[in-house]
């Protein structure tokens, strides 16, 4: 399948690394939400109890784990395709496809929502922006944050993808 | 400009054909045009400021809470192998009767769905499990196939389905804005909990005429065959056991999943994203009961979870970027224009929706249709006096349908993928053909009578 | 195109520019009542302006969702906003006092404080690092407590009680033992209605009979104790509003002015005609929330309103000012108003 990683670009197995890494740390935040879930319904309907910052941490969580994880799964291959064609594709096709995807679509979609994502992130940051339920978490802007930061990751997987998708189009790396 | 609209969704549909992974494609290709639209005119550029806005309402969308959670318990009960335990024990005890290899299939199928239901897993189980053992029983291979491509795609209309839970999102708003644009200020709502409540007689109705097919022809061409079934008794703790003992056993689980997770929401406990964390919590002790629960399982059902619902959201995140770019063309207004002039009025608009939405079925799938084409439809025909929770039955059944229907049915992927060779595809697609009919009838009489779809929902909150 | 005149200055005897604006909502389109206020506004300016400036109203989620309203007027996607200020608590601590305190000032004290008072003026100062100019944008009158499944005999009852009440409501409704629930406009009726929460509180009759309310649960409790005069807003764009000629410029604030004045006309009229429907055709029960619960309430709001001006100066600062102004209006109107409503 994929050629070896020895013969891989520093660059492509480091982001690969990072964007795994990453994607590994915020996968355990699924289960930390599930187990929260279960803690607010129990609270609420067993002890008569709640509070809304429990309620929205769960929505931090969630925002944690699909933002924080685009990058990888995008290595993963993860991101439907409509592969009537694709799948039929010689494997150098289909990097010749995910070469000019990744140029054409996926850096300027990334470029764009980065800089408008930045700055509304960064005046959050400048405010200490904090929930607008009283008793809610202080800390919309880390919520914010997230944006930039889960599309910045999947920029960088992105390179990673243009530069093995260039290599096994122009070089034929792919071993078959 | 409005004409640009069309041709942005066109050119999005070309684009998609190559085969780049469809929420950037959906993005990307929007953005070129808007930059196209403001250099020449007739875009409003600062539309597409309004992107981190409009990602952050996608944050806190604190409906779309349960796709994960939902995922998170689809995941882990298919790894904690319930669905196997399920299939064997059904199959020892209905193995004897001609029909029973596929009459199992078909009540295990719905049984996952109604305990969770991601298509993708339940065909592939399925698949592997079952098909051996139905074409060791004198199955033909189109029926073999056939059933389990079906049976694997209920998930989807039987509750809790995460394309209940997405339409129903976008359904909630649709319809408030078509009230209130027809001037009614006694708006009702419409909840993932209704649509949940509305899909259970239309599915379970479903359930039954698979049943009824399967039995008509599977007593035609299956033999009953105790030796056989010993031999598929594949990789089976339970093989030991009695039949029946095993068969509750195996049963136990998912029914008492299904009587925490839907029974909760029906009976008004929970609203579904509190019902499906402690459907995830569930299947997550089931899991510890079974003993299959380490580390490194896990490890891997969170990392599916979390893959799966970046996938989603990704979808949500492209989709988004075009629809932002649609509107801004005017596309909105066309479509509304469109629809309402057409011949035929209500129901002229809802075939022409179902028909496109059958047709994009071919090559999109349920998560981009419900983002991209359902919000701009659904307010139109909401408007015209079309019953919420009835069009989001028929919308998922049709996107169900859409699942088994060749040659780009995700169902037939899924399970081409883990039959053998031997298989042709064209047995698989045969095989789905009279499934797709008896959706088709279905869909039919859920048109001549939606009170199958509204009267449980009426009923049980009146 | 029309100026003829040969004493035109050289701005107007160009030609007339046109402007077109786009103006995004915290609510639905057309939704009841406060949705109706940015679509008046809408026209009043244009017809006034005879076309020169047009204002598109988009709903919320259309171009931006409700709760980014004030992002999207200072980052300039649109030019006008309307929306609650209490939305925009976690920005300005203090921005709730411009639209509901509990046990506050009603409709036509807000109005008072805000054009005589002073208020406008600290409220356009709190928006204004992040140039955006709030206005007065309309006001829904005295609201109604909410609609509760079980009947309040007293505090006791309302122990454990879940109800979906957002804002300093809901850490009122905590401090007296309540749970205050956060759900999202869909989940509402149904959660109500199956019994996920006890009661909701939500605008009064006109949008709770719009809302059907009346068909989850059984008692209709008042008064508003916790929104006694909700005052909405319009937000503009400052450098849009600048780079208006002056003539425009006064046609958008006489127009939110009468905006602003239009939606209380609106909720008089239409929240009486809607009681009457609820009461008389839907056999709706309305009860008084008992003494002991309303006295705890007012004693839980203090206590929450000290917390929050202890946290933040700003808050402080201009909730002092509310209360000189209320504890003068409270006690004229102690005279008149409340005099009157008790002799008529
Ligand atoms: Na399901
Ligand atoms: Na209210």
């Amino acid at each position: 399948m994929a050629f070896s990683s020895s013969r891989l670009p520093s660059v492509i197995q480091a982001l690969d690394t990072f964007s795994r890494r990453v994607c590994q740390a915020c996968s355990a935040l699924s289960l930390v939400m599930v187990v929260v879930m279960l803690v607010i319904v129990v609270l609420r309907y067993g002890f008569q109890m709640g509070w809304i910052a429990l309620q929205e941490s769960v929505t931090y969580l969630h925002g944690a784990v699909f933002l924080l994880a685009l990058g990888y799964t995008l290595q993963c291959d993860g991101h439907v395709r409509v592969d009537v064609f694709y799948r039929r594709f010689s494997p150098r096709r289909q990097a010749m496809v995910n070469f000019w995807g990744t140029l054409l679509l996926l850096i300027p979609v990334c470029g764009f929502l980065l800089y408008y994502a930045v700055p509304y992130a960064a005046d959050s940051w400048a405010l200490m922006e904090t929930s607008k339920e009283p008793g809610g978490l202080p800390l919309v802007f880390v919520l914010k944050s997230l944006i930039p930061l889960g599309i910045g990751i999947l920029l960088l997987q992105g390179v990673s993808e243009l530069c093995r998708s260039f290599l096994n189009w122009r070089y034929n790396t792919e071993v078959q | 400009m409005e004409w640009m609209a069309l041709v942005l969704f066109a050119c999005v549909c070309g684009v998609l054909l190559f085969g780049y992974p469809v929420a950037l494609t959906l993005a990307g290709v929007s953005l070129i045009f808007a930059g196209i639209g403001a250099l020449v005119g007739g875009f409003d550029a600062s539309y597409l400021t309004a992107m981190p806005n409009r990602l952050f309402g996608i944050v806190s969308n604190e409906t779309l809470i349960a796709v994960p959670l939902f995922v998170f318990m689809g995941v882990m009960l298919e790894k904690s192998k319930v669905a196997e335990s399920l299939l064997v024990a059904m199959a020892a005890l209905l193995g004897k009767y001609r029909s029973g290899m596929a009459v199992s299939v078909v009540l295990v199928g719905m049984l996952l769905a109604a305990s969770t239901g991601i298509v993708g897993a339940t065909v592939v189980t399925m698949g592997l499990l079952s098909l051996p053992s139905m074409l060791n029983r004198g199955y033909s291979p189109a029926f073999a196939t056939g059933a389990i491509c079906a049976t694997g795609t209920l998930g989807q209309i039987i509750p809790p389905s995460i394309a209940l839970i997405l339409l129903g999102d976008v359904l909630s708003s649709a319809y408030q804005k078509a009230q209130l644009s027809m001037g009614i200020f006694s708006p009702d709502s419409v909840s993932v909990g209704d649509l949940f409540v509305g899909a259970l007689v239309p599915g379970l109705l479903l359930v039954v005429l698979y049943l009824i097919y399967v039995m008509v022809v599977g007593v035609k061409s299956g033999k009953s065959d105790d030796a056989a079934m010993n031999i598929d008794a594949t990789a089976t703790a339970s093989a030991t056991e009695e039949p029946e003992q095993s068969l509750f056993s195996a049963l136990v689980p998912p029914l008492l999943l299904i009587i925490v997770v839907l029974g909760s929401i029906l009976a008004g406990f929970a609203t579904p994203t509190e019902a499906a964390g402690v459907g995830a919590s569930g299947a997550l002790l089931l899991a510890a009961f079974k003993k299959q629960l380490s580390l490194a399982q896990l490890k891997v059902v969170t990392m599916d979870t979390t893959r799966m619902t970046a996938m989603v959201f990704m979808i949500l995140i492209g989709a988004s970027v075009f629809s932002l770019v649609f509107r801004g063309f005017g596309g909105e207004e066309l479509i509304h224009g469109f629809l309402t002039e057409l011949p035929g009025g209500v129901f002229g608009a809802m075939l022409v929706v179902m028909l496109v939405v059958f047709a994009l079925g071919f090559i999109l799938d349920f998560i981009e249709i419900t983002f991209v084409v359902v919000p701009i439809v659904a307010p139109v025909l909401l408007a015209m006096g079309i019953d919420p929770v009835w069009l989001g039955i028929m919308l998922a059944l049709n996107l169900q349908t859409s699942f088994l229907t060749p040659p780009f049915g995700f169902a037939l992927f899924y399970l081409r993928g883990v039959a053998p060779p031997t298989i042709l595809t064209s047995d698989i697609y045969r095989g789905v053909v009279p499934f797709i009919i008896i959706q088709i009838v279905l869909l039919i009489g859920l048109a001549i009578w939606p009170e199958l779809a509204t009267w449980l929902p009426e009923t049980l909150y009146s | 195109q029309d100026n003829t005149q040969s004493n035109t200055t050289a701005a107007q005897a160009a030609p007339q520019q046109t402007y077109e604006w786009k103006l995004v909502t915290s609510w639905p389109k057309n939704f009841p009542g406060l949705g109706q206020a940015p679509e008046t506004f809408a026209e009043y300016v244009n017809e006034m302006s005879g076309g020169r400036l047009t204002v598109k109203v988009f709903g919320a989620g259309e171009l931006v969702p409700g709760f980014e309203v004030f992002d999207a007027v200072a980052q300039g996607t649109a030019q006008m906003g309307h929306a609650g200020a209490y939305y925009w608590k976690g920005k300005m601590p203090a921005a709730p006092i411009f639209s509901a305190i509990p046990f506050g000032m009603n409709a036509q004290e807000m109005n008072g404080w805000l054009h005589y008072g002073g208020g406008l003026k600290l409220w356009q100062d709190l928006y204004k690092p992040f140039g955006v100019v709030p206005f007065a944008g309309g006001n829904t009158g005295v609201q109604m407590a909410g609609w509760f499944k079980k009947e309040i005999n007293s505090l006791d009852d309302f122990q454990g009680l879940k109800m979906r009440i957002p804002g300093l409501g809901g850490e009122v409704l905590k401090a007296v033992g309540g749970i205050p629930v956060t759900l999202t406009g869909g989940e509402i009726f149904t959660s109500l209605q199956t019994g996920a929460i006890d009661a909701t509180e939500w605008v009064g009759p006109y949008n709770d009979l719009a809302f059907g309310l009346f068909r989850a649960a059984d008692y209709y409790y008042t008064s508003g104790w916790h929104e006694p005069g909700t005052q909405l807003e319009f937000l503009v764009n400052e450098q849009a509003l600048n780079s208006l000629p002056s003539d425009l410029q006064a046609i958008v604030k006489v127009a939110m002015r009468a905006a602003n004045q239009d939606m209380l006309d609106e909720y008089t009229a239409r929240n009486n005609a809607a009681m009457n429907k609820l009461v008389n055709e839907h056999g709706v029960t309305v009860r008084e929330l008992p003494q002991d619960v309303i006295d705890a309430l007012r004693e839980a709001s203090a206590q929450v309103m000290a917390q929050q001006a202890e946290a933040d100066p700003d808050f402080k600062r201009i909730y002092d000012a509310y209360q000189s102004f209320f504890a003068g209006a409270k006690t004229f109107h102690g005279m008149s108003e409340q005099a009157y409503y008790n002799n008529r």
